[in-house]
Order: structure tokens, then C-alpha cells, then sequence
């Protein structure tokens, strides 16, 4: 308010220096306020109860963290007792949850007799139990939160999750005992695992912090209900989505690791494997891999260029589309033609095969036209063109659905500039050029610019679809080339590589068209 | 032709109504534009000009410029249409129509004569359908598309609904931050390999589970559920805490119900989504085919398909052996495609409205 009377002082004639003096004056009164509030929620904060016994739980929350994450992790996991029986990819977690996966290599060991069913069970049991422990100890901690009613019962939970894990462990303790008395011990690699030690220093130590804080918290006065502060209960009620969120989006980048290591299927991530840069520098100095990847990103840029240069497309087809002032008609192409951006790429494949394969509808029609016709392979392309068919079909796809963003901008634009341009005596094409595409213009560039951010990601299904031996070398792109080289061909190390500078180069680029977008229009788009 | 006549007139009435309106005055653009007025008194008795409606006349620039965009929008939506056609044509025709190429704009039956003479004409069988769906593979296929399309859906949802609902509380504990935390993962992903890895260690392959659990927090959708409820008026929320609910009940009985339109647009494009998703069911399936979602099946038999066709091609035989190895399997194809088409063509013309809105939600997400 204050600033907006100032700015209309200005208007009627006061000298700037004044003007400047009393925004000023204005900024420093809010600065005051600013500083008068945070003293404010300061002493409100100390007014509010001190938690009891704070640094004993801090220590019990950390720790509760670290155990609950290290569960993910096949670097902990207690359960690996065997280095020939067990995947060196099983977590504490897929252990306890999965027995098919943990006797996945047993089969023969079971039949032969050198180990006995019973050892596995057992093992698969003290996961479980060690998984609920950890589980039960993390739920105390998360109910700690709360008053000391709620803590002290918080307590009794923690103290049974530290019971449930070092029961746990023992029972993977014994089964590796069982393993370590078998005839063929050495066959099967018995190994005792890190895993258990850790998960041991955990029990123990949540075991001391919880008495202690069973201790140290008073007694809650008689009549108390289970009670937790509000901003707590809200984290509480999000918290396992941010679990999952952190299990699904961010654990991923762990596997970045895979990048430094010469791995291969079956092996463990050790010192000895570590390799460093040396797969990145590999991918360059090979010849082999060096013409692949310039061909990957040759066929990248290409696919992507060409999406920019007809990013145009839907944009005209919105102008020509509102030209049509029947709305009846209109409805009518726009249901239509956004129906084929909701079919997936191998639906449209099948399409491409039923109407341009060897035998497709196109060969069909030419071949009773002329009975010597021979079929022409459309989809079965050894030259560039394959990439203005991948193209074509991408329009085909996807221009009546980018368009509808176009059509509401136009209807967006205020009726009375048209009516202005008509009495000037503007025509349709004038009209469409001085007063339609300015007012889209924005629209576009924060297409574009999203559309180069997104230059290197052409995404997999439209080309794993359309991909065949014909038309390979013009057809594959940086993510079916990460595909293939990664899941098709077990090469790990080197597609993570890959896909690791495509996911860096990809963030530099969506920066850069922000940083691009904020300097010429002054707005996000991110 | 009448169609676009009578759209002109309409366009130009509008037109010749505003400039008259906006003139100074009614006898100078009388004098500019020659439009003619006629008295009309309404029922107080009061005098109005009323300009006559003209003829218009449109100029042949105009006529040629209607015609051209008509015929294009009619062309390019039968070639959006037709190819849907074709696979509905072709699937409720007979196998050896298909194979035989006889089947271009309409659907063929074949019909034995008593001399045993074979003889194709128009006419519609549900032969393939029905063989489908005594392929047990198809129809197992199908079921895991429609539970993982029915569960995946509804779990995001509820879930994107419910931290949405929290996304707005700004009292929750460092609720910046988890914000921050969930948006960045839009920018951001691992890369492919990495995600196989990770689903690997979770014990997420060759597990039903893959396809519902990873997809529950979904971090767009939480933004579209989370800006709609801002727009939602407080005062509802506060009169419901002020008698005693807690937020589970304000979030039931008041942000659920009311932020029904935005979860019917994230719903369907959600439903959409896991119908079509097949990269999870190819990378994480690859030991349990009993898993695999109709797309993926599809995509096996197209690729089939497709590589005998290449070697046909490689080997310079023309297409001899791939129609000879090829066409009882065609018809199969399409089937297994329109099957695949039809929930969307099914669902799309009523749902159409949420599609658009989605769209539009995205691009004010800012």
C-alpha cells in the first residue's frame, strides 16, 4: 500500500531524491517488522516446552536414519552369509521380503544335500525379524516426536525393535554357523558379512540411548492424552511418501557408482574392479565405441533439431483451426486429432506395420493396381529418411495435442484487437501475422525453450518400436543406445557412463534455458 | 459450400455490429460504411436504429482460403482416423481376407460355396476376437494391464490428493524443504541404467509390485492437486478445525469431495499412462512372461514380425518368406492392437474435457 502511495506521489511531480528517501524510509519500517516478528516467534519458541532429554533422542533420530536406509543398501545387508549362494545385489530388504530370491541359487546345493532347507529358512526369518526391528525402532522414533505420554510408549517400541533386531541376528548368525559346519563350506563361500556387525553397533547403541531416555523423561502427569505438536504430526503423515519419493527418485543416483567400476555380472564392487575415470576415457579412445556414440548423437541432435525446427507446426495448425469458426467442425478435428497423442509408440508402430509393412494396406493396393509391383519396405529404411519418417509419425502423433495450448491462447487474446485490425482495415492474413502471433509468441518460446532443454532425452519407446537392422545406424538414439548397451548387451559400467553425462548435460541445459527464458521475458520455467 | 455461406455471415454480423457501435455517431458511419438503419420501437415506446443485416460478400480470396483450410483439417483428420479404422476393419474381417490383401475399406468375410469354390464379401466375424481370447498368454496379458491400470491408478491418486492436501499446510515441519524435495525430481533422473539397478536391489523385478509401488508419488501430480487446493477458500478448512476435526477429517469430508475435477484430470491421464507403459514391463519382466502387460506383448509380436521381414529383406528374396511365415500371425496383430485401442477410443470422447484441462493445468503450473 505505502509503496503504491509513493509511486503515485511520483506520479504527480515530487522530485525523485524524495521519492527515493521515503522508498527507503519504507523498506527500512519493513526490515523493523521483519526483525520485530522473528524476535517474536524467537521468544515464543522458548516459551514452548523444552524437550525432555533432547540430545538423547537427537542421537536415537540419527541413528534410526542411518539403520532404516542401510537396509537398501547391499553394502550392509547381514544377510549375505554366502558369497556363491547369494546375489551380491540383495539388500537386507529384498532378503526379509523375498525368499524365492534368496534360495534363487540353491536349487542344486539343497539337492545335493550340503546344506540343509532349514538353514535358509532360518536365514530368511532373521532378516525378517531384524527388518521389523529396524522398522519398530524407526516407528519409536517417529512417535518420540510427541509428548511424554506418547515418548514414553514411544520408548517401549524402540526397546522392542532393538530386541527384534539383535534377535534377528542371531538367527542369521546361527544359519551362518550351519553353513560354516557344511561338508562344501568352501563351494559355498561361506562369508560373514559386515552387515551384521553394523546392525549389531546399532541394536546395542539404540538399545543404551532408549534407556536412557527412558530415564531421563519424567513421568507424565496423571489424566495426559498421547499428544503431538501440529508441524510434527504433518511430517509424520508425509514422511512415507518421502520415503518413497527418496527410494524411487533419489537412491538411483547411488548407482552412479557402477561409472567408476569395471563390472561385471555376478562380481561384488570392490578396490580391485575400481577403475576411476578410465571408463569415461574408454568410450573415446576405442574406435569402435567412439563411432557408435558419434552416430548415437549425430542421430540425437538430428531427431531433436528436427523437432525444433517443426516446433512451428502446431502452432499453425491452432491459427488455421480457429480460422474455422464452425464450432461443430472444430469439436470435431480437435477430438480427433489428439487421439493418436494417447496411443503408445507401439501402437503406433502397429499402425505403421499394418498400413506400410511388406504386406500393409500401401503394398496391398499397389500390388492388384500392378500385378508386378514389388513391395516396398517403408518401414525397413537404410538411408536418412529414416529420420523424417520418425518425424512424421512424431507430428502425426503429437501436433492436435500440442495444438490445444495454442487454441486456448487464441481464444485468450482480447476479441476487441481483431476488431481494431478489421476497422483498420487489416486482412485474415494481417489479423493472423499483427495479432494472433504476438499473442502466442510467449506461449512458444516457453515450448522452445522446454523442447531444447529436453534435446538429448528423445525418450525410448517411439524408436525401440521402430527400430529394426535396416534402419539401426539412422535410428538409434542416446536412450535406446543406453538400452541396448546396458540391458541388451550387459555392459553396465559403460551405459551408465553414458547415461550419466546425458542425465549432467541434460541439467546444464534445462539451467541454461531457464537462465534464457529469465533474462528475455523475466519468468521461470522451471 | 451452404456450411461455410452461412458461417460467413455469421463472422461478418458480428463484425459490422461492433464498428457501428464503436462509431461516433450513427450518421457518419452511415456515411463511412453505407450501412443501412431501420426504426425499430420496442415496447416502452423508445426509438432505436437498427442497422440492416447486409449480404455479405465475401471476396474469392476468401472462398479459396475456407475451401483449402476445410480440406486440409478434413484430410488430416481421416488420417488420423483412418488408421484406427483400418485395424477395426481388419480385425473383424477373416484371417485369410487379411492375408490375402482383400481387405482395404471395408470388412471381408469368406463364405464357401457347395462346389467349394472360396468366395470374400462384405461382411463383419468376430472369429479373432474370440480366438484371442483362447490364447491364454493374451488374455493373462490383459488382466495384469487392467490391475496394474485399476491399482497403479487409484493408489496416485489417493496419494497425490493426500500430499497435495499436506503441501499446502505451511505449519508442517520444514515443509519448504520436502517441497523442494519432491519438485526436483521432475528435473532430474538417474538415467535408465541406474533405475534397473536400483529396481534390482529393491527385489522389484520379476514382482507385480514394480508397476504400482514407484509410481505412487508422483511429484507433477502432487503440484496440479496442490495449487487447485489453494484456490480452494480456507474458511471451510478453518470453520471444520474449529469444531474439533482433525486433518484427516477436514481432508476427507472437505478437500477430497471438493477437489474432485482435478483428480478426475490426474486420474485419467494416470490411467492412461500405466495402460500404456511398457519399458517397466521389458526391463523388469525379463524372467516372468506371465507378468507382462498387453503393450510388451504387443511389442513381441510386432518385433517377430518385423525381424522376419528384415530377413527377408536382407536375404533379396522379396517378400516371399515373410508372407509365407507371416500371415497367419497378422490378423492376430491387429486384433491384439485394436484390443489395446479400444479402452482409450472407448473412454476418450467423454473424457475429453479432463484431457484438456490437464493440458491447460500444466501450462499455468508456472
Amino acid at each position: 500500500m505505502a509503496e503504491q502511495e509513493v509511486v503515485e506521489k511520483a506520479e504527480e511531480g515530487v522530485t525523485t531524491e524524495e521519492v527515493k528517501a521515503e522508498l527507503k524510509a519504507i523498506k527500512e519500517a519493513g526490515k523493523e517488522a521483519a526483525k520485530k516478528e522473528r524476535m517474536y516467534v524467537k521468544t515464543l519458541g522458548a516459551k514452548r516446552e523444552k524437550e525432555d532429554a533432547a540430545p538423547v533422542f537427537w542421537v536415537q533420530r540419527i541413528l534410526c536414519i542411518l539403520g532404516f536406509f542401510a537396509m537398501f543398501f547391499p553394502e550392509f545387508s547381514p544377510s549375505r552369509i554366502s558369497t556363491e549362494l547369494i546375489s551380491e545385489n540383495m539388500s537386507l530388504f529384498t532378503s526379509a521380503t523375498s525368499y524365492g530370491r534368496l534360495v534363487e541359487y540353491c536349487d542344486r546345493f539343497f539337492r545335493k544335500g550340503y546344506i540343509s532347507k532349514l538353514t535358509f529358512i532360518l536365514l530368511f526369518a532373521g532378516s525378517l525379524l531384524l527388518m521389523l526391528g529396524v522398522v519398530a525402532a524407526s516407528v519409536g522414533t517417529c512417535a518420540s516426536l510427541g509428548n511424554r505420554k506418547l515418548k514414553k510408549r514411544a520408548m517401549r517400541i524402540s526397546l522392542c525393535g532393538s530386541i527384534g533386531v539383535i534377535a534377528g541376528l542371531g538367527g542369521i548368525i546361527l544359519a551362518y554357523t550351519q553353513l560354516l559346519a557344511s561338508s562344501k563350506a568352501d563351494k559355498i563361500g561361506v562369508t560373514f558379512p559386515m552387515g551384521i556387525i553394523i546392525f549389531g553397533v546399532f541394536a546395542v547403541l539404540n538399545l543404551l540411548v532408549t534407556i536412557i531416555g527412558m530415564v531421563k523423561v519424567p513421568a507424565p502427569e496423571a489424566g495426559d492424552d498421547c499428544e503431538m505438536e501440529t508441524p510434527y504430526k504433518l511430517f509424520l503423515m508425509f514422511l512415507p511418501f518421502a520415503i518413497l519419493a527418496f527410494i524411487f527418485c533419489y537412491l538411483p543416483l547411488y548407482g552412479w557408482r557402477y561409472a567408476f567400476f569395471n563390472y561385471k555380472a555376478g562380481e561384488a564392487l570392490t578396490a580391485d574392479n575400481f577403475v576411476g575415470f578410465q571408463k569415461f576415457t574408454y568410450l573415446f579412445k576405442n574406435a569402435a565405441t567412439r563411432n557408435d556414440l558419434g552416430r548415437v548423437i549425430r542421430n540425437t541432435l538430428v531427431m531433436s533439431g528436427l523437432g525444433i525446427l517443426t516446433s512451428w507446426i502446431p502452432l499453425a495448425f491452432a491459427v488455421f483451426l480457429t480460422e474455422i469458426k464452425n464450432m461443430k467442425f472444430r469439436r470435431f478435428v480437435q477430438t480427433f486429432t489428439t487421439i493418436p497423442n494417447f496411443i503408445s509408440w507401439i501402437l503406433v508402430y502397429a499402425i505403421a506395420f499394418a498400413l506400410f509393412s511388406s504386406e500393409g494396406l500401401i503394398n496391398n493396393m499397389a500390388l492388384q493396381a500392378d500385378g508386378t509391383h514389388k513391395a516396398t519396405m517403408y518401414l525397413q529404411n537404410k538411408t536418412a529418411l529414416t529420420w523424417l519418417q520418425m518425424l512424421g509419425w512424431g507430428i502425426w502423433k503429437g501436433v492436435g495435442w500440442s495444438a490445444i495450448i495454442y487454441i486456448a491462447g487464441i481464444s485468450g487474446i482480447d476479441r476487441q484487437l481483431y476488431e481494431a485490425a478489421t476497422v483498420d482495415g487489416a486482412g485474415r492474413f494481417q489479423r493472423i501475422w499483427h495479432v494472433t502471433l504476438p499473442g502466442l509468441i510467449p506461449t512458444y518460446m516457453v515450448m522452445l525453450l522446454m523442447s531444447v532443454a529436453g534435446m538429448l532425452s528423445n525418450g525410448l519407446d517411439q524408436y525401440l518400436a521402430f527400430c529394426n537392422s535396416a534402419n539401426k545406424s539412422f535410428i538409434e538414439v542416446l536412450d535406446l543406445y543406453v538400452y541396448k548397451l546396458g540391458i541388451a548387451d550387459g555392459n553396465i559400467s559403460l551405459s551408465t557412463v553414458v547415461g550419466m553425462a546425458k542425465s549432467v548435460i541434460s541439467v546444464a541445459l534445462l539451467f541454461m534455458a531457464n537462465g534464457i527464458s529469465k533474462a528475455i521475458r523475466g519468468e521461470n520455467i522451471v | 459450400m451452404s456450411d461455410i455461406e452461412l458461417m460467413e455471415k455469421k463472422d461478418d454480423e458480428l463484425v459490422s455490429n461492433v464498428t457501428d457501435y464503436e462509431s461516433s455517431s450513427f450518421e457518419e458511419s452511415q456515411k463511412k460504411k453505407k450501412t443501412k438503419f431501420v426504426k425499430v420501437i420496442d415496447e416502452n415506446g423508445v426509438e432505436h436504429l437498427v442497422p440492416v443485416k447486409k449480404k455479405h460478400a465475401y471476396t474469392p480470396g476468401d472462398i479459396a482460403f475456407y475451401i483449402a483450410d476445410y480440406a486440409f483439417y478434413i484430410i488430416f483428420t481421416l488420417a488420423c482416423l483412418f488408421p484406427f479404422y483400418y485395424l477395426l476393419i481388419s480385425s473383424i474381417s477373416n484371417p485369410d481376407a487379411v492375408a490375402k490383401g482383400l481387405v482395404h475399406f471395408w470388412p471381408q468375410v469368406k463364405s464357401v460355396a457347395d462346389d467349394g469354390t472360396v468366395s470374400y464379401h462384405l461382411g463383419i466375424t468376430f472369429q479373432n476376437f474370440s480366438g484371442l481370447i483362447s490364447g491364454a498368454s493374451v488374455l493373462k496379458a490383459m488382466l495384469i494391464s487392467v490391475l496394474r491400470t485399476i491399482l497403479g491408478t487409484a493408489l496416485m491418486v489417493i496419494a497425490s490428493a493426500f500430499v497435495g492436501y499436506l503441501m499446502t499446510k505451511n505449519e508442517m515441519w520444514h515443509k519448504k524443504f520436502w517441497y523442494r524435495f519432491l519438485v526436483i525430481t521432475m528435473y532430474f533422473n538417474a538415467g535408465l541404467i541406474p533405475w534397473y539397478l536400483n529396481m534390482s536391489m529393491l527385489g522389484l523385478t520379476n514382482n507385480f509390485a514394480a508397476y504400482i509401488i514407484p509410481g505412487i508419488v508422483a511429484p507433477y501430480n502432487i503440484i496440479l492437486v496442490k495449487t487447485y487446493i489453494e484456490s480452494i477458500p480456507g474458511e471451510l478448512e478453518e470453520s471444520a478445525f474449529m469444531d474439533g476435526a482433525t486433518h484427516m477429517t477436514v481432508f476427507r469430508k472437505i478437500i477430497w469431495p471438493l477437489s474432485k475435477p482435478i483428480l478426475a484430470t490426474i486420474a485419467i491421464f494416470g490411467a492412461v499412462g500405466n495402460w500404456n507403459s511398457f519399458q517397466d514391463s521389458l526391463i523388469l519382466m525379463d524372467k516372468s512372461e506371465g507378468l507382462w502387460t498387453l503393450q510388451h506383448r504387443l511389442y513381441i509380436y510386432l518385433q517377430g514380425a518385423s525381424d522376419l521381414e528384415s530377413m527377408a529383406h536382407d536375404a533379396s528374396a522379396g517378400n516371399v518368406l515373410a508372407a509365407a511365415s507371416d500371415t497367419n500371425q497378422r490378423v492376430l496383430k491387429y486384433t491384439i492392437s485394436m484390443v489395446s485401442i479400444i479402452p482409450i477410443l472407448a473412454v476418450y470422447p467423454f473424457m475429453q474435457r479432463y484431457f484438456e484441462e490437464g493440458i491447460m493445468l500444466g501450462a499455468v503450473k508456472g
